[in-house]
């Protein structure tokens, strides 16, 4: 219980502070450079890494680890709102379909997840970002009826948040390992 | 999984992405290495030589091959040897909090 409470302190805090960079830092420079871009969607969701990195380490657990993180970055975008049907059923599409995917792959035999004595796949983390983000993209736009130009958006801006959260990361490991030596 | 491991994990995952991308400067047999290394430290010990040998990553891996990998791993600064402990234990060096 007390680790499930860390595990959601620590995701859930870094999916508020994902989407904090995309909507104070990301989404002004994007008006800047594209402002004919007719679309509100990020083209660099970097909270769609943290949901999948999430639940590729904490499968199932990934789901209420980002609940709170996820219901917060609704309210905050859409305040009172937060409670119509079409909101609540974007909450949980949003936390719940990347662990259904990896869940989904051991399944039927092709288990991505960590496991000791066997090297990551990365690729296959960013596979699973990428179909993760099309059913995404397809049920969040379904619940709330949303235009063409949003599907390739929100594919666009999920594929790309995956892959620079990663990168970022590489960065920061590497860093920390440089300052150790 | 505990806690560290899933930052080891993690740390796995970006080495292998650094890897592909022709971003990092470990050998294939260095980074098995040092995965290895990490599952074996992750009670907060050491990892021991012998340890390392027996891992199902390296077990295709010749004596002589592995030797030289755990040196340069050594010398690019990813492991380094334990003061307290006799020659053959080494601590891995990443981030840890």
């Amino acid at each position: 219980m007390r680790t499930l409470a860390k595990e959601t302190l620590i995701a859930s805090g870094l999916y508020l502070a994902a989407f904090l960079v995309v909507f104070e830092v990301v989404t002004p420079l994007q008006s800047m450079f594209f402002p004919e871009f007719p679309s509100r969607a990020s083209l660099l969701f970097l909270p769609h890494g943290i949901r999948v990195l999430t639940a590729w380490l904490l499968g199932w657990r990934a789901i209420p680890a980002l609940l709170p993180g996820v219901f917060l970055v609704f309210l905050y975008v859409g305040g009172m709102d937060v409670f119509l049907p079409s909101r609540l059923a974007a909450i949980a599409i949003a936390v719940s379909v990347a662990p259904v995917v990896f869940m989904s792959l051991a399944m039927v035999g092709q288990d991505i997840r960590p496991q000791p004595g066997k090297a990551p796949c990365w690729p296959c983390v960013m596979g699973v970002g990428i179909v993760t983000s099309v059913l995404t993209a397809l049920l969040t736009n379904m619940a709330f009826g949303s235009e063409t130009v949003e599907y390739v958006a929100y594919l666009i801006g999920d594929i790309f948040g995956l892959f620079f959260l990663m990168l970022g990361l590489l960065y920061v490991f590497r860093h920390m390992r440089r300052r150790q030596t | 999984m505990c806690e560290l491991s899933k930052l080891a994990e993690l740390r796995k995952l970006m080495l292998s992405m650094e890897r592909s991308l022709g971003l990092q400067d470990l050998t294939p047999v260095e980074r098995d290495i040092y995965y290895a290394a990490n599952e074996l430290s992750e009670n907060g010990n050491g990892v021991r030589t012998v340890g390392l040998i027996e891992h199902a990553l390296l077990e295709t891996v010749s004596r002589p091959t592995f030797f030289r990998a755990l040196k340069s791993l050594v010398t690019k600064g990813y492991l380094s040897h334990c003061n307290s402990v006799n020659r053959g234990q080494y601590t891995v060096n990443g981030p840890r909090t």
